[in-house]
């Protein structure tokens, strides 16, 4: 497995690089968002670590977003930024599929990364099931998504919540089992993680975001995904 | 001597007749009084006397000399001596100086009158009066009726002179003098033959005193009646066109003083306990203003009393206190009468003449009375119009006041109606969006861009309705304005008034502080982070194969920066609690405690204290933000151990109160101060307190427990003991 971290502070890039090495890993570090594009391109990492706030050139969010223009490889944003909780979403938002804040235990930074990689690696063995209302077709096996016959990309986190949400369609699925099957058990009491997730996929699947038809809020319990009959084309 | 006789006859029969119609009059006027009673009396024994006198010279006429007269004779005596007791009754009457034993008295003279004359008829003594050859009449005998005369047309004079002030019709005087002139008359020397001009003269004078009784009774008190109505329609006039207390008070003393014929007058006015002497008319008024307390004085008893008082001799008959210190020496009539308004006593209207002057009747109370009446009427109500007065101006000042607060302030202030329109805008307002006086009636929408407006209306009335303001922040140009709007006018909300503060200011540097917390955390958190990352490189290298001090080292390390770590997050943490934004879910209070104190275990154990808690079955669930309530407990907990001394213990709770659930930690350790209790929520406050210097903190912990409690609408306590131990509560309120 090939980590790829982009942290402007050599002490921290190498700290962790060290960390990783000894765990198995195999690293690769950037000092900046552009070159860590670059590395990206060349190395074609299993995972990447990001910094947000970086000094020169390229800020981490649009690292991420550009990464996510071209790949659905598992990111971690690692920052010392996040005061509220929107500094954390917008990091989700910009295609992230994990929040770190500094500083963090390096026990727990290597048990993330794990997990990480083990949620998008668990995302390609899925089951064989179909689903396709004339709008929103999905294929879990072959990870193809299309909306209204067009191809939509998702991250491995958003597909993967997709894909438990489908397996429970008709049911109610709290938040800890969201957060439990989606992410993993130590994520347990990262809340806000299905929030900006669903809405990101409703960004993506949805018609109209703000009026969802697939995935409903069941509010303070949990979400639902409702299968749509008869097809939504005959609306537009 | 005939010729005479018959004349003189002729002349008493005429003037009596003339007296019995005056006196068939009164009596039908008013037959009760004593007056007319009395003077019944009198004209009766005027009547014997001349009905004596002319039945004795017609018989003797008739019959010529000789002949029994002696019947008219007896009624002659009879009514010439009645007559002055009847004189003497009259006069008593008439300057009321009588009472109940006097009728008594006279009736005894007339008894005794009586029966004297019986006793000399019986004791054969002769008549007092005869009758000459030559037909006149003579009184002979003269002592007995001198007696009689001397005794009651003496007194009669005596009460006419001592009282001559109590009669006020000189005709009158001269009537009652006139006859007993005429009586004296009689009694000169037979021989010049008088005793005819004395029935004469005593006839014209009761033909006098009739016509002044006349006068006096029924004359005077009709033409009084028609000048009191006169009085008081002039005195309402003239108050009429007064207003202020003091002008009406003045006209009405003159007034009063004038209309009754009194030389001085004055008014007295209850003031709080007390009355006051308000204005005076030709009296002395050096104690103007001055207290009388109610009961003392004329003035002061007639409030306590409600009743007149009219006294004809103050220096006599007064034996109150006075109200002037000059009264005794100076009053002599003094009539004082209640002013009342709707039942209660508003003070006293006094008239008074002095020493040597007039009394004053019944018709003069009468008089003051009905001016009083006035007067309580006009006071109270220039009292009531004083007050609307005073009550305006009142309004018109505070009216002003605010007005100049409003236009000098430099916050703008806009009043709106309950149609949106403008009702009023300040100059700051006016500057601040270039409105003008014409804009007044304008809608508020067209005046002002919406970024002005609160962007939930109903939420912003609902708010008002409920808290009866709300606070917004407003755009206006390139300015942020805090908008505190109210409601205008209660309990019928009239409209709505916005007050505006520029806070524009105030925000920025808000943004910077902000930026500085953000950028500070930044830098201090990556060294932290490369820091830490490098403790747990080494630990994993060395910790187990180096020295006890190589492990005390890193121990030592890692836990300086942990706690570094936790000052900065409690910065980042309170900055993210200003917010307010809350990440609600319904969770199990049971939850919240067990992970709190599964966190802080470890530093339980590093302090040697042992932690446990508690949570009960039957609690609610809550609706809160998870990670901030945690953080809270977290918070506790922490303070907790920190302040227990090595061995102490801290035990968490959860509890149910009704429908809040109650978080409660509590030590064992040092206490805290009941003059702290307060200051110990303070931002950056740290306890100075004996023994517990060396603990480390922030100083956030607390400050950051309450915000998050007051985020939750929660309330937080708690309970010390120096030297005992700590609980602090926490109260949510459960779904």
């Amino acid at each position: 497995m090939k980590v790829m971290i982009v942290d402007d502070e050599a002490a921290i890039r190498e700290a962790l690089g060290r960390k990783l090495l000894r765990d198995g890993f195999d690293v690769v570090l950037c000092k900046d968002g552009l070159e860590g594009l670059r590395s990206f391109h060349v190395e074609r990492p299993d995972l990447v670590i990001l910094d947000i706030i970086m000094p020169e050139g390229m800020d981490g969010l649009t690292v991420c977003r550009r990464i996510r223009e071209i790949a659905d490889t598992p990111i971690l944003m690692l920052s010392a930024n996040a005061i509220t909780e929107d500094d954390i979403i917008d990091g989700l938002n910009a295609g992230a599929d994990e929040y770190l804040t500094k500083p963090v235990r390096l026990n727990e930074f290597v048990a993330r990364v794990q997990a990480l990689l083990r949620r998008s690696s668990m995302a390609n063995i899925e089951t064989e099931q179909r689903y396709d209302d004339g709008y929103l077709s999905v294929d879990l096996h072959r990870r193809h998504v299309h909306v209204n016959g067009k191809k939509v990309h998702l991250t491995p986190t958003e597909f993967k919540l997709l894909a438990v949400l489908l397996e429970n369609s008709g049911r109610v699925v709290n938040q800890r089992d969201l957060l439990e099957n989606v992410w993993g058990r130590e994520y347990i009491d990262d809340v806000y993680y299905p929030r900006v997730y669903i809405s990101q996929l409703r960004r993506k699947i949805e018609r109209d975001p703000a009026n969802p038809l697939y995935i409903l809020t069941e509010h303070r319990i949990g979400y639902r995904f409702e299968k749509q009959t008869h097809g939504t084309q005959s609306l537009i | 001597m005939q010729v005479t006789s018959g004349l003189t006859l002729l002349v008493n029969g005429l003037t009596l007749a003339f007296a019995l119609s005056f006196l068939i009059i009164l009596l039908w006027y008013d037959a009760r009084k004593e007056v007319t009673q009395f003077f019944a009396v009198f004209l009766f024994l005027v009547l014997l006397w001349n009905l004596g006198s002319f039945l004795a010279q017609t018989l003797f006429l008739v019959r010529g000399a000789g002949a029994s007269v002696r019947l008219p004779l007896i009624m002659l005596e009879f009514g010439f001596t009645g007559s002055s007791i009847a004189l003497y009754a009259l006069t008593a009457s008439l300057v009321k100086m009588y009472s109940r034993q006097f009728r008594i008295l006279l009736l005894a003279a007339l008894i005794i009158l009586f029966s004297y004359r019986v006793v000399i008829f019986a004791a054969g003594a002769p008549d007092p009066f005869i009758i000459d050859v030559d037909g006149s009449l003579s009184l002979q005998s003269r002592t007995p009726l001198l007696l009689f005369y001397l005794l009651f047309d003496g007194a009669a004079l005596y009460l006419l002179w001592r009282y001559q002030r109590k009669i006020r019709l000189r005709v009158l005087k001269f009537g009652l003098v006139l006859f007993i002139g005429g009586q004296s008359i009689g009694f000169l020397n037979p021989e010049l033959d008088t005793f005819l001009i004395s029935t004469v003269v005593g006839a014209v004078a009761t033909l006098i005193i009739s016509a002044g009784i006349f006068q006096q009774e029924i004359f005077r008190p009709l033409a009084e009646r028609k000048s009191q109505v006169e009085a008081v329609r002039n005195v309402i006039a003239s108050i009429a066109s007064q207003n202020a207390v003091d002008s009406i008070l003045e006209l009405l003393v003159r007034q009063s003083a004038e209309l009754i014929g009194a030389e001085g007058a004055a008014i007295f006015l209850l003031e709080d306990d007390g009355l006051s002497l308000k204005t005076t008319y030709e009296l002395i008024n050096d104690r103007l203003g001055t207290r009388l307390p109610i009961g003392e004085g004329v003035a002061g008893t007639v409030v306590q009393t409600g009743k007149l008082i009219q006294l004809d001799d103050y220096a006599r008959e007064w034996k109150g206190s006075h109200e002037f210190a000059y009264a005794s020496e100076f009053f002599g009539a003094v009539i004082c009468a209640p002013l009342v308004a709707g039942g209660d006593p508003i003070g006293a209207l006094m008239v008074v003449a002095s020493r040597h002057d007039r009394l004053f009747d019944t018709e003069d109370a009468n008089l003051l009375q009905l001016l009083a009446a006035q007067a309580a009427v006009a006071i109270t109500q220039s009292r009531l119009f004083a007050g609307q007065t005073e009550l305006n101006m009142q309004i018109e000042q505070s009216r002003n006041q605010l007005e100049t607060v409003l236009v000098s302030t430099d916050s703008p202030v806009i009043a709106i109606d309950r149609e949106f329109k403008l009702i009023f805008a300040n100059p700051a307002a006016a500057s601040l969006v270039g409105m003008s006086k014409t804009d007044s009636g304008t809608a508020i929408v067209d005046l002002l861009p919406a970024s002005a407006f609160p962007d939930n209306l109903r939420k912003a009335f609902r708010e008002i309705r409920k808290r009866r303001s709300f606070t917004y922040e407003a755009i206006l140009g390139s300015r942020v304005y805090l908008c505190h709007v109210a409601g205008l006018g209660r309990p019928k909300m009239q409209g709505w008034v916005a007050v505006l503060n520029d806070i524009t200011q105030l925000k920025e540097l808000d943004r910077l502080k902000s930026e500085m917390v953000r950028m500070t955390s930044h830098d201090l958190k990556n060294p932290l982070q490369a820091a830490m990352a490098n403790v747990d490189l080494l630990h994993e290298d060395i910790y187990e194969t180096g020295s006890d001090d190589v492990r005390q080292s890193i121990d030592t390390i890692d836990r300086q920066l942990q706690r570094m770590n936790r000052i900065i997050r409690g910065i980042l943490d309170l900055e993210r609690l200003r917010d307010g934004v809350l990440a609600l879910e319904l969770c199990p209070p049971a939850r919240i405690i067990s992970s709190a104190v599964y966190e802080m275990r470890e530093f339980a154990h590093e302090q040697n204290v042992t932690i446990d808690y508690l949570a009960a079955d039957d609690l609610p669930l809550i609706s809160c933000d998870v990670q901030q309530l945690e953080r809270a407990i977290v918070n506790l907990i922490e303070n907790a151990i920190k302040f227990t001394p090595t061995g102490g213990k801290v035990s968490v709770a959860a509890e149910r109160d009704n429908d809040e659930v109650v978080f409660s930690v509590t030590d064992t350790g040092v206490g805290i101060a009941p003059e702290l209790h307060e200051r110990i929520f303070d931002r950056f406050y740290r306890g100075k307190q004996r023994g517990v210097e060396h603990v480390s903190g922030s100083g956030l912990g607390l400050s950051l427990v309450k915000a998050v409690v007051a985020n939750h609408q929660g309330k937080i306590t708690l309970e010390s003991e120096i030297g005992i131990g700590t609980r602090f509560f926490i109260r949510i309120p459960g779904v």
